[in-house]
């Protein structure tokens, strides 16, 4: 399949990926470099072993100052899935409905696409930032290891797929809104309701007995939620993100089908 | 003929808006067909029902004999496009765009892009954000025409384009034409079309209004006469004759327009103390602002 949707897209994307990676990387080495000062900060770890509070609004359980408590309570639990949110969530708005705005859309639909043919391959678009994106994590957490950050290569490695995905599930998110309504700020902020929402689905599920069950409606349960850098990402988590995905795409291919672009 | 377009009570609503309503086009291979409305009379709706940028409310549409929508693909295959509101990729320079466009359609002659890059001096090595209005309607033209398409479905094409180049545009359309390409070209330049076109189409409200050849159009475009008279006249006696449209007094006499006999007229004013007199056919000008105006101007013919 010839990609030039694919290739066009990551063109215009280039700048926002090599800037919010560079910022990544910048902010995972700080944290890495900083746990040896902290590792050994009892009264860090007394803030969170009396008040499950404190640790549901950082969204962790455990301890603060083990390796995965401290990667945590800094990145994975949440500065990594809102980054990527941000990244994705903007993509997943522009690619179909902004670009409709900016009247580019209608350029590019003039020459012979179909729309299941543009769906996809802004999909793979979307899958690729992400990737990028992951795999700075990824690695500037692997360099912790060179700062007792001990944490399991395989643990980490699916946990970080795991955002990934969950970052891709909600970029298709807002591309399905957008590929409906061609309401790019709609796409956006219907994206960022339910990624919020999801959210706190997952980190107060421990504190408020009537959010446990529906905390397994949250992308962000199944992905960062239930201490996946300590246990690992589950078979079923895998299946309940990259499932809820694929019924995304296929949803934003319907709705793309349907509309009339404007 | 074949008919490349061919519309049969196509039908676009938004809503409680009406975009067109039961369109009923005809284009035939070869031909430059000139389809002219003010603004917001339906053009662009007509345009992008076409190439199945969104769906007909009723009616259908076909081009080269294929479903614009169930064929879209096969048909854009075949279509070069300029859009109304052309929006070029800023950061992209005209080559860069030339490229994408080339693969997207599975490669093109390099040959007919310089020629087109060198006959209207089209920069294409500078980011297209830097570029004019009128520069960057060039670099549009030369997307859609580069693939020599069979058919080029034009949008107001010659916006932001000075006298020199509007004239070299309106050169390639002919010879576009004459080597068997079809033109569909949307204007709300009565000078345009009229220049170039072998047939025009006139929409108002998103009803066809007209539809003729040019010479057809300007024939039967009423008869304007203009008379002398000895003495005051009454224009109510003039105003009653049958096929008198419109009266008007001016100093020394009257002008009379007419849709049909002028005989009567003529014997009236021959009776009337007739000095002089004038007759011509209203300029399409004319023609056109009465289409624009008169609701209850009918179909001029096929």
């Amino acid at each position: 399949m010839n990609a030039e949707i694919l290739s066009l897209d990551l063109t215009f994307r280039r700048k926002s990926i090599i800037g919010y990676s560079i910022g990544m990387a910048v902010y995972v080495l700080v944290v890495v470099a900083l746990y040896p000062a902290f590792k050994d900060s009892s009264s860090l770890d007394a803030l969170t072993a009396d008040s499950s509070g404190v640790a549901a609004l950082l969204g962790i359980s455990g301890s603060l100052t083990s390796p995965t408590g401290w990667m945590n309570a800094n990145l994975y639990a949440n500065f990594f899935p809102l980054l990527i949110l941000m990244l994705t969530i903007g993509y997943g708005a522009a690619c179909i409905a902004g670009q409709e705005h900016d009247g580019h859309l209608e350029l590019v639909m003039s020459l012979p696409f179909t729309r299941s043919r543009v769906v996809a391959q802004k999909t793979l678009c979307l899958i690729v930032q992400a990737l990028i994106f992951a795999v700075v994590v990824l690695a500037c957490t692997l360099i912790g290891r060179g700062f007792q950050l001990s944490i399991d290569t395989t643990d980490l490695a699916t946990t970080t797929a795991a955002v990934m995905v969950l970052g891709i599930d909600f970029g298709l998110l807002a591309m399905v809104v957008g590929a409906a309504t061609g309401n790019r700020g709609l796409a956006i902020g219907a994206a960022a309701a339910v990624a919020a929402a999801s959210y706190l689905a997952s980190s107060m599920a421990p504190l408020v007995s009537w959010l446990s069950p529906i905390r397994y409606l949250s992308l962000f349960y199944w992905s960062v939620g239930n201490n996946q850098l300590e246990h690992g990402v589950a078979l079923g988590g895998a299946a309940v993100l990259i499932g809820t995905g694929a019924a995304l795409a296929a949803l934003a291919i319907h709705n793309f089908k349907r509309h009339d672009l404007s | 003929m074949t008919a490349v377009i061919q519309t049969h009570m196509l039908t676009k609503r938004y809503g409680a808006a009406r975009g067109i309503d039961e369109l009923d086009l005809r284009v035939d291979a070869g031909q430059v067909f000139g389809f002219l409305g003010p603004n917001g009379a339906g053009k662009s709706t007509t345009i992008r029902t076409l190439l199945d940028f969104q769906r007909a409310s009723s009616g259908t549409a076909e081009l080269f004999g294929l479903d614009s929508r169930r064929d879209s693909l096969t048909i854009r295959q075949r279509v070069g496009y300029v859009p109304g509101d052309l929006r070029l990729f800023d950061a992209l320079t005209g080559a860069q765009h030339l490229d994408w466009f080339s693969r997207a359609r599975g490669g093109h002659d390099p040959a007919v892009s310089a020629s087109l890059i060198d006959r209207f001096s089209i920069a294409v090595d500078r980011p297209v954000r830097e570029l004019s209005t009128g520069n960057r309607q060039k670099v549009g033209l030369l997307l859609a025409f580069m693939g020599e398409p069979e058919l080029l479905i034009l949008d107001e094409p010659t916006s932001g384009l000075d006298p020199l180049v509007q004239a070299e545009f309106e050169a390639l359309v002919r010879e576009t034409a004459d080597r068997g390409h079809t033109i569909f070209l949307s204007s709300h330049s009565l000078d345009e079309v009229q220049r170039i076109a072998d047939r025009v189409a006139i929409i108002r409200d998103g009803r066809l209004v007209a539809a003729d050849t040019v010479e057809h159009l300007r024939q039967s475009a009423p008869r304007i006469m203009t008379i002398q008279f000895d003495r005051s006249v009454d224009p109510a006696v003039f105003a009653s004759l049958p096929d008198v449209a419109k009266v008007r007094a001016t100093d020394d006499g009257l002008t009379i327009e007419i849709n049909g006999d002028i005989r009567p007229v003529l014997e009236r004013a021959l009776t009337s103390g007739l000095v002089d007199l004038t007759v011509r056919h209203a300029d399409l000008d004319e023609l056109f602002l009465t289409y624009y105006r008169d609701p209850d101007t009918e179909v001029a013919s096929t």
